[in-house]
């Protein structure tokens, strides 16, 4: 009784904030997302259709951009995991002079501007870039290698803006892990990799898949580094929604995309959510 | 089940040295405390035993394999952490089963295994929780059965009981006692709890800053302390300085101002510095004056009641306070501060010892 309502006293500042300001006006967006939309004219006021919807499912386009945000979220996520645990393990595990030096190497990118670190990998990434140009004088490539304008662009740079996170999730969850669990697994027989599979890796879950979700949501609502190393023509869900509610102004479709982004993020981080209770032991 | 043999094994962490030259070894079954305060190296030896730190010298043996540079794995021993450590993503049936696992078990022979070692520490219904719905003592009896499943070669216990309150520690102890007789395997079992090392070993090695300060059954270590540390960390005493009388054949301790004692031995030279224990349950309080070994006139300071005993700060005529202890439903067990009486100690029940080793 007392707890209840400590807890919502607790969460009321927060929640007043996310439903005066996020929850009201992305519920005010509803109707709109079922509004048809005339090119010159613009969205038809009381009409009622499922086309913006049906689109996004039936469209070749619009489907490729959904499983293509769809794939570099889990690429991005799947990257940032196996590049950061190493980082992470690193930081918790090894010599204790070395963690905070580590870990402001690991945070320092944050401390950059989103568009000046994307600008960074343009200038290293395009046709003339520094990567190119040296692979080029080395002779190790003819052609310039197309890094930018293309899945593997997008993915290098969202890689390195949400490693961070990644990786500080990790430290969290490594550091709540007893020494004794895993001294107790050696001596009952687990060599080292075993006592990392057995033990290690599982009473970590908690933090792989807390890191997962953040980096998971975060890449797959990015928008400024998928429009600037992505470019014009190379889409994902937030660069056009972004495009259709800035340039085409059709604010229906819009918002039809932005209610199916929102519907798949929570249904991933619910899925994630499931497998990972069962994975850990904690269902 | 083996003997377990450490050869001048020694720990530095940089110059900082934590063990220094220890030889010890436990016979086959047998079951050795190493007690010692906080910060003695008993830990560190025992983690040099399973494994999980590498000594700077020396070597361990078990059986007849020395294992000084195997890792913990291939050692087949069995560990008890004061934290329990159990695995708690798995059922205390898969906790148990982790060690038979990576032995390569498996089968019906396998699940029975488990399930003997469970019935042993009484958990035979248990197998399906997880340890964070057992109890404390329930959680340190599956961190048992998982250690003992794998019929390690050595068992360890790293203060097993000390995060227990008192009266689940002493069902513990009489559960553990039980548990040993019954599998008969070398173990080393490290506490700073005295009561708890007589009472479980069959030997007790006493340790203080690195060092084996007396390695003896029970009976040995609490009647005959071999140093000035032992005497003092053993029991409740009290300590007095001295130096030894006349030329030391016959025991008499000269404590100052006209106080002499009399020990049953002196193993000092005469004229030297000693230092002289006397348990607080060894002196026995008398209201009139009675013949003894060391019969001592005093005034009661203070009286304290703790249940079974009651304490007594005694005022010597020299100044000197001594604490003595007493059934409280024995005579002379209520005694108001002032009165004046009589303490008798046998020679046998005072040590000296050439003053050293404080303890900490």
């Amino acid at each position: 009784m007392n707890s209840a309502r400590t807890g919502l006293l607790l969460i009321a500042p927060l929640a007043i904030v996310l439903v005066g300001a996020f929850l009201v006006s992305v519920l005010l967006l509803a109707p709109t997302s079922f509004r048809e939309y005339l090119p010159g004219t613009g969205i038809v006021p009381d009409s009622w259709t499922l086309e913006n919807y049906l689109r996004i499912a039936t469209d070749d386009f619009y489907r490729e951009v959904v499983w293509r945000t769809l794939a570099l979220g889990l690429g991005v996520t799947a990257a940032c995991l196996m590049l950061g645990y190493p980082v992470a393990y690193l930081i918790v595990r090894g010599d204790p002079r070395w963690r905070l030096p580590l870990t402001l190497l690991v945070i320092f990118p944050l401390m950059l501007n989103l568009v000046v670190r994307s600008f960074g990998w343009i200038a290293l990434l395009t046709n003339r870039g520094l990567v190119n140009n040296l692979l080029m004088s080395l002779g190790i490539i003819d052609e310039p290698l197309k890094l930018m304008f293309n899945l593997t662009g997008v993915m290098i740079g969202m890689v390195h803006i949400y490693l961070p996170f990644m990786v500080l999730m990790l430290v969290a969850a490594l550091q709540n892990v007893p020494r004794d669990v895993e001294a107790a697994a050696a001596t009952l027989g687990s060599g080292r990799m075993h006592v990392f599979t057995a033990v290690t890796l599982p009473l970590t879950a908690p933090g792989i898949i807390a890191g997962s979700i953040l980096v998971f949501v975060l890449s797959i609502s990015a928008l400024v580094t998928p429009r600037m190393l992505g470019g014009p023509t190379y889409q994902v869900m937030a660069t056009l929604i972004y495009d259709e509610y800035m340039q085409l102004l059709d604010w229906s479709s819009g918002s039809a995309l932005s209610f199916t982004l929102v519907a798949i993020a929570v249904a991933i981080i619910w899925l994630s959510n499931r497998a990972a209770k069962r994975w850990a032991g904690l269902a | 089940m083996s003997r377990l043999v450490l050869e001048h094994v020694e720990k530095r962490y940089g110059t900082v040295p934590v063990v220094k030259d220890v030889s010890l070894t436990i016979e086959e079954g047998e079951f050795v405390s190493l007690l010692g305060p906080s910060g003695c190296g008993k830990t560190t030896i025992l983690r040099m035993v399973a494994g999980l730190v590498e000594p700077s010298a020396g070597s361990i043996r078990i059986g007849e394999k020395d294992v000084t540079n195997l890792p913990p794995n291939k050692r087949q021993i069995g560990l008890v952490f004061q934290s329990y450590a159990l695995f708690p993503h798995l059922t205390v049936f898969e906790n148990v089963a982790f060690g038979l696992r990576r032995q390569g078990e498996s089968g019906n022979g396998f699940s029975a295994r488990v399930r003997e070692a469970l019935a042993l520490v009484r958990l035979a219904d248990y197998g399906e929780r997880y340890p964070r719905q057992l109890s404390g003592g329930q959680q340190q009896r599956v961190a048992m059965a998982r250690a003992i499943a794998p019929r390690p070669r050595v068992l360890l216990f790293d203060e097993p009981l000390s995060n227990l309150d008192a009266k689940l520690r002493d069902e513990m102890q009489i559960e553990l006692k039980r548990l040993q007789a019954e599998l008969a395997i070398t173990t080393l079992f490290v506490t700073h709890d005295q009561s708890e090392a007589l009472s479980l070993s069959d030997r007790v090695c006493v340790m203080h800053d690195g060092i084996i300060q007396q390695y003896a059954p029970p009976e040995d270590i609490y009647h005959r302390p071999a140093t000035a540390f032992v005497a003092s960390f053993i029991g409740k005493p009290n300590r007095l300085s001295g130096t030894v009388a006349g030329n030391g054949a016959d025991g008499r301790i000269d404590c100052g101002q006209g106080l002499t004692i009399r020990a049953a031995a002196v193993a000092a030279r005469a004229g030297s510095a000693v230092d002289v224990f006397i348990r607080q349950e060894a002196i026995r309080l008398s209201t009139t004056p009675e013949a003894a070994d060391n019969a001592l006139a005093g005034t009661v300071a203070m009286r304290s009641f703790s249940g079974a005993h009651v304490q007594y700060v005694v005022r010597l005529p020299n100044g000197t306070e001594l604490v003595v202890e007493t059934p409280s439903s024995g005579p002379a067990s209520d005694l108001a501060p002032g009165s004046a009486i009589h303490l008798l100690v046998s020679a046998a029940d005072v040590f000296a010892l050439p003053a050293a080793g404080r303890a900490s």
